[in-house]
């Protein structure tokens, strides 16, 4: 199903209007604390809604001039619905990696308190091998080998190893040589 | 008493003698030296590759970079010369694919297929790669002489006759230069102004209260530069660029192997009939660069538009036409964006302006180091004490003649090595680049939290590529946005908070009318695609 392409400035610009006059008429105000001008101890300073205020007025302009100018205007782009719709399962692929890869770590910890009886602590373990790779290997190959199987449209045990590779290709880059940089999510667990 | 002649010594002086990476039979390696080669290798590499280009391999290098040379000032040069390095390589790596493929890697390399691909097909691919790059280093070199010359005049100018209300006006003639004239159309550039604009102002101003934080603590801090950046530059491109590979796969035929024949050299009357045009797109590129906040995809258009013009009137009748295979075709556009990419360097450094991608990095760069903050008072000429700015600066300018020195000797024979590149899978090597840029933002800024971030612009970046809003506006009007507010606040007091500072002096109020007519006739009249 594809959006009918004359119309496709006409919804953008009318979207643009929409959020733009949100902006200025709930957000901008109900969001900041201080107005366009102010008045601080008898001298008058620009104030925090200025700035948002200009942006929003670049967008309110942007929209108007499509839904005005280029309402008609040839050759405008013609999203499909199948199109985004491959997109939002690459991003549900991506988020579902990350998710695996910030509490992968955690997890295995906590499986191995839960099956030995140890008191171990992640982030006490997040800086030392093997523990700092988990989160990272396992939440970057199902990351790339989820997009490979996306784009292929089958699920090959060569791109598991593609990613696999790339993974640990990264972890010699940016972990290996370098002992103030930490991989994700270990700056933050 | 510090003169010009010194200062220009000291920067040749910081690059060959700067930090040493180690020592070649006695004799010290300068890092910088080094870090220029690896970056031109590294660009010619990723320009030969589709799907990839400068600002991807910028953007994993420059975590790696500062933590190898750390955040002292003697890590600006190594850096900066990597990134300069990348830029160059790039910038000639691009046409490779163009012309062998019919494949930009990126949208300066767009018209460089009109004739490259027409060639290959008659078997003058070598022929055409030899004219790319003669086009691309003469434009560069051209570039880097009026950049050497004229940078720390002009800037020099900016600081005695713009002051804080002409500056607020030029930053807002940039911004609507950069909305008018880069993408499709005035109102979708001004629409991605504007987003970038709102997404700087999250989080920030004056006030204890963070601005349209929505109450959130994670809003509150502001999104770092590097995740919008990164995200809608590079995520973004890599969403879309997997989504057309997908939507393509079906109908994707496979790469016929092509065959040279006949001379492919170059000879002195095919650079004869060629000069003419790369000096026209050479000055027509450099002027692009030059003004703040125009980029080299605009340049390769004016640059092949105006060739295409001048051709037709003199072309002899056996030639190709424009489009069909002229070698005419493939300089006009090479010289154009190649000698961008030195002019772009004087808004960079003089007012802190970047104009394209790779610009954005090296401002990136400074941000992240720290030591150098670009703007006027980088070519303050002090006399009495050192400036350091100034010295980086000139180290800048040379970094810049060795990657050209690099493009004339080494440059031609690595680019035509490089069509291998090609016979990389895009579907493999793009999420491998997707996680390179994530793992990138992250050793940077170490919280999971700008992840989402990078994700979240990277949905954005995406989106605004299917709608064909380009997404540099975004980025630029992002990294121009705080000081945009701050210059205004600045010129606001020190005018006694006069509210018409910007229409009533004479400069700063020409600077606005043009920013209007800019709009307008931008809005009024339809431009060919980018």
């Amino acid at each position: 199903m594809m959006i009918r392409a004359p119309k496709s400035n006409l919804i953008l610009g009318l979207v643009m209007v929409i959020f733009a006059a949100i902006l200025l008429s709930l957000w901008i105000p109900l969001d900041t604390q201080t107005g366009l001008v102010e008045k601080i101890r008898r001298q008058v300073v620009i104030g925090d809604a200025l700035a948002p205020t200009v942006a929003a007025l670049f967008l309110l302009i942007g929209g108007g001039l499509l839904v005005v100018v280029d309402r008609t205007a040839d050759g405008q782009p013609k999203p499909s619905l199948r199109g985004l719709g491959f997109t939002a399962s690459l991003i549900a692929v991506i988020c579902i990696s990350l998710v695996v890869m910030r509490h992968a770590g955690p997890l295995s910890v906590w499986l191995i308190n839960t099956l030995h009886g140890d008191t171990l602590e992640y982030r006490l373990l997040r800086d030392s091998a093997p523990w700092k790779y988990i989160g990272y290997l396992l939440g970057g190959t199902l990351m790339i080998s989820g997009m490979i199987a996306l784009v292929e449209g089958r699920i090959r045990i060569r791109a598991v190893l593609v990613a696999l590779l790339a993974v640990l290709i990264m972890i010699a880059l940016y972990d290996l040589p370098f002992k103030d940089l930490l991989l994700p999510p270990n700056g933050d667990v | 008493m510090m003169g010009t002649l010194d200062y220009i010594w000291m920067g040749v002086l910081a690059v060959f003698q700067g930090p040493e990476l180690f020592s070649l039979f006695g004799l010290p390696v300068s890092a910088t030296l080094l870090m220029i080669l690896a970056g031109f290798l590294v660009g010619i590499a990723v320009g030969a590759t589709p799907g990839l280009a400068g600002p991807i391999a910028m953007a994993i290098a420059l975590p790696i970079l500062i933590s190898v040379f750390g955040y002292t000032p003697d890590a600006l040069l190594p850096v900066m010369g990597f990134l300069i390095g990348v830029m160059k390589g790039a910038t000639i790596g691009g046409a490779v694919p163009a012309i062998l493929f019919n494949t930009p890697g990126t949208p300066d390399a767009f018209m460089t297929t009109l004739d490259g691909y027409p060639m290959t097909k008659r078997g003058k691919a070598q022929k055409a790669l030899r004219v790319a790059h003669f086009s691309s280093a003469s434009g560069d070199t051209f570039s880097d002489i009026v950049l050497f010359v004229c940078a720390p005049f002009l800037a020099i100018m900016v600081e005695a006759y713009l002051d804080l209300p002409e500056k607020t006006a030029l930053l807002i003639l940039s911004l609507s230069f950069i909305a008018a004239v880069i993408g499709g159309s005035a109102a979708k550039g001004l629409i991605s102004t504007g987003l970038g604009l709102l997404a700087a102002y999250v989080g920030t101003g004056e006030d204890f209260y963070p601005r349209l934080s929505l109450d959130s603590p994670m809003l509150a801090q502001g999104f770092p530069i590097t995740t919008a950046v990164l995200g809608v530059l590079i995520i973004g491109a890599v969403l879309k660029e997997l989504e057309d590979l997908w939507r393509t796969k079906q109908a994707r035929g496979t790469i016929a192997p092509h065959r040279d024949t006949g001379d492919q050299r170059l000879h002195w009357a095919d650079i004869r009939r060629l000069l003419p045009v790369i000096g026209r797109s050479a000055l027509i590129g450099t002027c692009i660069g030059a003004l703040p906040g125009i980029g080299s995809t605009l340049a390769a258009t004016l640059g092949y538009s105006v060739g295409r013009s001048h051709y037709a009137r003199t072309k002899r009748p056996d030639a190709p036409e424009f489009g069909k295979g002229a070698a005419e075709g493939i300089a006009a556009t090479e010289a154009a964006n190649s000698s961008v990419s030195g002019a772009n360097l004087i808004p960079v450094l003089s007012l802190g302006i970047p104009g394209n991608a790779a610009a954005v990095f090296l401002i990136l760069a400074a941000e992240s180091i720290g030591g150098f903050n670009p703007g006027p008072s980088v070519f303050r000429f002090t006399a009495d004490a050192v400036n350091p700015e100034l010295v980086i600066a000139f180290g800048l300018f040379t970094a810049m003649m060795i990657a050209n020195v690099l493009n004339w000797t080494i440059g031609g024979l690595f680019m035509r090595s490089m069509g291998i590149m090609i016979h990389i899978p895009k579907h493999i090597l793009l999420p491998c680049v997707l996680l390179l840029t994530l793992t990138a933002i992250y050793v940077q800024e170490t919280r999971m939290e700008v992840i989402w971030f990078a994700l979240g612009f990277g949905v954005l970046g995406y989106l605004m590529r299917v709608v064909a809003i380009s997404p540099l506006p975004f980025v630029i009007a992002f990294i121009l946005g705080g000081k945009l507010e701050e210059t205004t606040r600045q010129a606001f007091a020190a005018t006694g908070s006069d509210p018409w500072f910007l229409i009533n002096r004479p400069v700063a109020a020409a600077f606005i009318l043009l920013s209007v007519l800019v709009i307008l006739y931008s809005a009024r009249k339809p431009k060919a695609k980018s």
